[in-house]
C-alpha cells in the first residue's frame, strides 16, 4: 500500500520565468510511490530537484501540476486541523543541524516544539529524555543551546525533534552530508536501528550512492528535475538502464573505498 | 621536495600538532587524512607559513633544502606565491564575486613574474586551457557566479598553478562539489601533478579519494601522525586502530555482487567524540576511544616501520588483514 | 535491539567546554561575568531617570524661579553650583527639569517608533513575495520625507509643544525601524530552523515573533540606541526652531538652544545642557551594547565567542 504517491506532478518556484517546454521547471513529470515500511533513496546532483521534491511531497511547497497524495488523499484537502494531521505524519531532518535548530532556543524547547504546535500540549520532561534516549542522548543536553554541542549530537536533536511527534513517514535531506565519518556512522546506524524499532518510512535524499546502497531498498535517480531512473536499488545500481546513471556510479566507485 | 621532521605547533600553551616526521618527494602525491578537529588543515597551514598569529611553530619543515621556518614573512611571502600553489575547498568563496576571471588568475602572474601585457594575457589563456576549460577566450571575461562549481574549481586550480609551482597544496577541493565533477577535478589534479612533476599535499577528510588521487598517505589524528605509507597499503593493510576505525566507518560502495550483504549492514562506530583542543590525552591521543587500549598506552607509542615506508605508531596494532 | 550499542553521550563524554559552566561559586564572580558595559550605561541610564524623577519631588531652586539679579552667573557662584542662565534660573534646576522632559519624549518616542516600525518591518519581511518589493518601496518613501517638515506641519495643525514634538519624532522614525528591520528579518526567514517550524506546522505570525524577533534582538537593541540618540537631538532642534517645547517648560533642547545666542556673554552655559545629552546618549548606547552582550545565548554561557 502506498502512504504517499505522486502522479505527473510539475513545480516550479514562484518567481521563476517559465519558457518553453520544460524551462523554468524545477520538477517535472514526477510520479513515483512511496509504500509502508520501505526505505526510499532520492539521488541526484545540485539542481536535480531532490530536495524540492521531498517538500512538495510533504506538502511544504505546494505544486502546480499532476496530484500529490497522502494515505490516498490529495495533500491540498488536508485543510484546518487535518493540516496540522498533515504536518505531524510527514516530517523532516534536515542537512545542517547547525542550521535547523534555533540558535536562540535552549535544546528542550527546540525538542518540544512539534509537540507543542501539532498536539497543542507541552510536553514534560521526562517525555523528553524518552525521545532522547531513542536517539542515544541524555538529559543533559535539555538546558543547553544549540552551540553547545557537536554536529553529531545536534543532528541527533534534529532526529528526536522529528520522531517525537510519531510521524508515519521522516523525510531526511542529506541527513549525513555535514557530518565527520564517524559521526556519520553513529547517525546511519542510528537511523537504521529507529526504523527497524519504530517501523518508520524513510525517504532519504542524499547524493552518495554508498549511503543510499546501505540504507536504501528503492531507489530513485534525478537529474535536471526528472526521474531518470527507479526501482530496486541492487538492480538499479548493478544493472543500470540509463547512461546517467551508469556515469554516476562510476564516478561514485572510483572516489570511494 | 618537503621534508618534515619534528614539527610542533602550540597555540595557547597547548601542543596542537606534533609531526615527527614526514616526507613528500618531488612530483608525488601525498595524503593527509583525517576528520575536523584532526589537525590536518592546520599542519597544511603551518607548512605554508599562514599560521595566525598566536601559534607558534617549530622543528624543521624543508622546502627543496630550505628551511621554510627559518624564514620571515617577506622571504617566505616570495616563496609561497612562486612556489607554493594553493586550493581551497569552497570555489564560489575563494574567488572574488567583483573580479573577472581573468583578472583573477593573472594577479599571481603578475605578482610573482616579470611578465606583463601582452604576455600575461596569453599566460591567463594558455592555463585556462590546461585545467581543460572550454572556451578560454570567453571566460576571463565572465564573472564567478557565471560558472558552474566545477569550472570554479578549475580557474582555482588555474590560479594555483599559474606560476609553476613546485608544491600544491589542496584543502578539501572536491567537497563541495558533485561527485561527476569530482572525479574530473581529480583527474585534472593528477594529470597536473604527472606533467609538471608537481608534489602535491592532498588534505581530506575522506579516503576514498585519498585513494584515487594519492600515492602516499598520512593518517592524522590529535595532531600527530598515526600512520603512513603508500596509500594502497594503509588500506588494505591498515595498523593503527584509528585507521582501522576510519576505514570500517567509511560507508564505502558495495562491489557489484556485493549489494544483498551490503544493505541494512550497520557502520562500525567509533565510541566517544574528537576531544577538542587540549583534551586529548597523553601518551596515545586515541587511547580514551579505543576498545584496544591499555595501560601501556600512557607511554607515547613507538613508530615502527614495515616495508615501503609503512609506518604507524601504535602498541596494540591491527595484524589482520 | 540494536546489534552495536549506540554510544550513549554522558555528562563524562561531554567535553568540559561543551558543558554548562557550574553556577559561580560566588555572588562576585556572577557579577565579573556581566559585561561592563551594562554596568556603566544601567549607571548613566537610571542616574538621569533618578535625576528626572526627583525633579517631581525637589529641585534646589524652585521652577522658574527668576532671579533677575544673578543673571548668567558663572559656576561656582555661592548658591548656585553650576551658574545661572540668562534669567537667573538655577542651571542645575534647569537641567534636572529638563531631564524630565528629554527623556520622556525621547523614550516614547523611540519605544512606540520601534515597536510600530519593527511590527511594519516583520510584516513586510514576512509577507508574500510579489507585495515585498513595492511594500518597501513605501516604507522608502517614508524615509525620504523630510522630517522638520512633518514637525513643522504637525505644530501648524496642533500648537507647539511636548506632543507635538513626540509625534513628530515617532512619524520621522517609523521608516527608520522598519526599514532596518526587513532585512535581517528576511535573512532569518531564509534559514533551515523556519523551515524547520513551518514543518511542524507552526505558522508565519508565530515564526515572526518566536524565532525572528528574537533572532534580530541583537540588532533591534543597537537599533534602539541609535534611535533614541537621534530621538533626544531631534527634539533639541524643534526646541530650537520653536515647534517642540515652550517655556515655561524646561528642555534640554530648548537650554541648549538658548545659549547659543549666548556665546560671548557666558560660554560656560552650553557646557552643561550639552553634556547632559552626551551622557545620556551614551548612557543608552552602553546599555543596550552590555544588553546585546548579555541576552546572546552563545556570549553569556561560555563567557566566549
Amino acid at each position: 500500500m502506498a502512504i504517499a504517491d505522486v502522479d505527473d506532478m510539475y513545480f516550479h518556484y514562484p518567481r521563476a520565468s517559465l519558457g518553453a517546454g520544460d524551462e523554468g521547471w524545477t520538477l517535472c513529470n514526477i510520479s513515483l510511490a512511496v509504500h509502508a515500511g520501505t526505505t526510499l533513496g532520492i539521488v541526484g546532483e545540485s539542481g536535480s530537484g531532490k530536495s524540492t521534491l521531498i517538500r512538495v511531497m510533504c506538502g511544504l511547497l505546494h505544486h502546480q501540476r499532476g496530484t500529490v497524495r497522502f494515505d490516498g488523499r490529495d495533500v491540498g484537502d488536508f485543510r484546518g486541523e487535518d493540516s496540522k494531521e498533515l504536518r505531524r505524519k510527514n516530517q523532516i531532518v534536515f542537512q545542517n543541524p547547525r542550521r535547523s535548530l534555533d540558535p536562540r532556543m535552549t535544546i528542550r524547547r527546540s525538542l518540544s516544539e512539534p509537540t507543542r504546535a501539532l498536539r497543542g500540549r507541552k510536553p514534560d520532561d521526562d517525555e523528553l529524555i524518552v525521545s532522547l534516549e531513542k536517539v542515544g542522548l541524555g538529559r543533559e543536553v535539555l538546558p543547553r543551546f544549540p552551540h553547545q554541542l557537536s554536529g553529531g549530537q545536534l543532528q541527533r536533536v534534529g532526529i528526536a525533534r522529528s520522531l517525537s511527534v510519531d510521524p508515519t513517514i521522516l523525510y531526511a535531506d542529506e541527513p549525513v552530508s555535514a557530518l565527520d565519518v564517524s559521526v556519520q556512522a553513529q547517525v546511519l546506524n542510528l537511523l537504521m536501528d529507529l526504523r527497524d524499532e519504530l517501523g518508520l518510512t524513510l525517504v532519504m535524499v542524499s547524493h552518495d550512492l554508498g549511503v543510499v546502497s546501505r540504507m536504501c531498498e528503492e531507489i530513485i535517480v534525478m537529474r535536471n528535475g526528472r526521474i531518470v531512473e527507479e526501482g530496486r536499488t541492487d538492480v538499479v545500481l548493478t544493472r543500470p538502464e540509463s547512461s546517467y546513471t551508469t556515469a554516476l556510479l562510476a564516478a561514485a566507485r572510483a572516489a570511494s573505498l | 621536495m618537503l621534508e618534515i621532521r619534528d614539527l610542533r605547533v602550540h597555540i595557547d600553551g597547548h601542543e596542537i600538532i606534533h609531526i615527527d616526521e614526514l616526507d613528500l618527494p618531488a612530483g608525488t602525491r601525498l595524503g593527509l587524512v583525517g576528520e575536523s578537529g584532526s589537525g590536518k588543515t592546520m599542519t597544511a597551514t603551518a607548512i605554508a607559513g599562514l599560521l595566525p598569529n598566536e601559534a607558534k611553530a617549530s622543528g624543521t619543515v624543508r622546502f627543496d633544502g630550505q628551511d621554510l621556518l627559518e624564514l620571515n614573512d617577506a622571504e617566505f611571502s616570495k616563496i609561497r606565491g612562486k612556489r607554493i600553489g594553493f586550493v581551497f575547498q569552497d570555489p564560489a568563496r575563494a574567488l572574488n564575486p567583483m573580479m573577472r576571471i581573468g583578472r583573477q588568475v593573472s594577479e599571481s602572474i603578475r605578482l610573482h613574474t616579470n611578465l606583463t601585457g601582452r604576455a600575461v594575457t596569453d599566460k591567463v589563456l594558455e592555463l585556462l586551457d590546461q585545467v581543460q576549460l572550454p572556451d578560454p577566450a570567453a571566460l576571463v571575461r565572465r564573472y564567478p557566479h557565471q560558472l558552474s562549481g566545477g569550472q570554479q574549481q578549475r580557474v582555482l586550480i588555474a590560479a594555483a598553478i599559474a606560476t609553476d609551482p613546485d608544491l600544491l597544496i589542496a584543502d578539501e577541493p572536491t567537497t563541495a562539489l558533485d561527485v561527476t565533477v569530482q572525479e574530473e577535478i581529480l583527474q585534472l589534479l593528477i594529470s597536473l601533478s604527472e606533467e609538471r612533476n608537481m608534489s602535491v599535499l592532498f588534505v581530506s577528510h575522506d579516503l576514498g579519494v585519498i585513494r584515487f588521487v594519492c600515492d602516499r598517505v598520512a593518517v592524522i589524528y590529535g595532531g600527530h601522525v598515526v600512520e603512513t605509507g603508500c596509500v594502497e597499503h594503509v588500506i588494505s593493510d591498515p595498523r593503527h586502530r584509528y585507521t582501522t576505525a576510519l576505514l570500517a566507518a567509511n560507508p564505502g560502495m558495495p562491489k557489484t555482487d556485493d549489494f544483498a550483504s551490503f544493505m541494512g549492514q550497520r557502520l562500525q562506530t567509533i565510541p566517544g567524540h574528537v576531544p577538542a583542543v587540549g583534551k586529548f590525552p597523553g601518551g596515545c591521543r586515541f587511547r580514551n576511544r579505543c576498545e584496544h587500549a591499555s595501560a601501556s598506552c600512557a607511554e607515547p607509542p613507538m613508530p615502527v616501520t614495515l616495508g615501503d615506508g609503512h609506518r604507524y605508531s601504535c602498541w596494540h596494532p591491527d595484524e589482520e588483514s | 535491539m540494536p546489534d552495536t550499542p549506540i554510544p550513549t553521550i554522558t555528562a563524562d563524554t561531554i567535553d568540559d567546554d561543551t558543558a554548562i559552566p557550574a553556577p559561580p561559586a560566588s555572588v562576585w564572580r556572577h557579577i565579573a561575568r556581566v559585561p561592563i558595559t551594562l554596568y556603566l550605561g544601567g549607571a548613566l541610564v537610571s542616574s538621569f531617570v533618578f535625576v528626572a524623577l526627583l525633579s517631581f519631588v525637589w529641585t534646589p531652586y524652585p521652577p522658574n524661579h527668576l532671579n533677575m539679579s544673578n543673571r548668567l552667573e558663572p559656576p561656582g557662584t555661592p548658591g548656585f553650583l553650576l551658574g545661572t542662565d540668562r534669567a537667573g534660573r538655577d542651571v542645575i534646576t534647569e537641567l534636572m527639569l529638563g531631564a524630565r522632559n528629554s527623556l520622556y519624549v525621547s523614550v516614547v518616542s523611540t519605544v512606540v517608533a520601534m515597536i510600530i516600525g519593527t511590527s511594519i518591518g516583520l510584516a513586510i519581511a514576512g509577507s508574500n513575495r510579489y507585495f515585498q518589493g513595492p511594500l518597501t518601496r513605501l516604507v522608502d518613501t517614508g524615509l525620504a520625507l523630510p522630517g522638520i517638515l512633518t514637525a513643522l506641519v504637525l505644530a501648524a495643525k496642533l500648537g507647539p509643544g511636548n506632543t507635538t514634538a513626540t509625534l513628530a519624532i515617532i512619524a520621522w522614525q517609523i521608516p527608520v525601524a522598519a526599514r532596518v528591520t526587513i532585512g535581517p528579518a528576511r535573512q532569518v526567514l531564509a534559514l533551515d530552523f523556519v523551515e524547520a517550524a513551518y514543518g511542524y506546522g507552526r505558522r508565519r505570525s508565530y515564526i515572526l515573533v518566536r524565532h525572528v524577533l528574537r533572532n534580530i534582538s541583537p540588532l533591534l537593541i543597537v537599533l534602539g540606541s541609535v534611535m533614541f540618540a537621534a530621538a533626544i537631538l531631534i527634539e533639541a532642534a524643534l526646541a530650537f526652531l520653536g515647534v517642540g517645547v515652550q517655556p515655561p517648560t524646561s528642555s534640554w533642547g530648548r537650554f541648549l538652544s538658548e545659549t547659543q545666542s549666548l556665546l560671548e556673554a557666558a560660554p560656560f552655559l552650553m557646557f552643561f545642557p550639552g553634556l547632559a545629552i552626551v551622557l545620556t546618549v551614551l548612557g543608552f548606547n552602553l546599555l543596550g551594547d552590555g544588553l546585546r552582550t548579555v541576552l546572546d545565548p552563545q556570549q553569556a554561557r561560555t563567557g566566549s565567542s
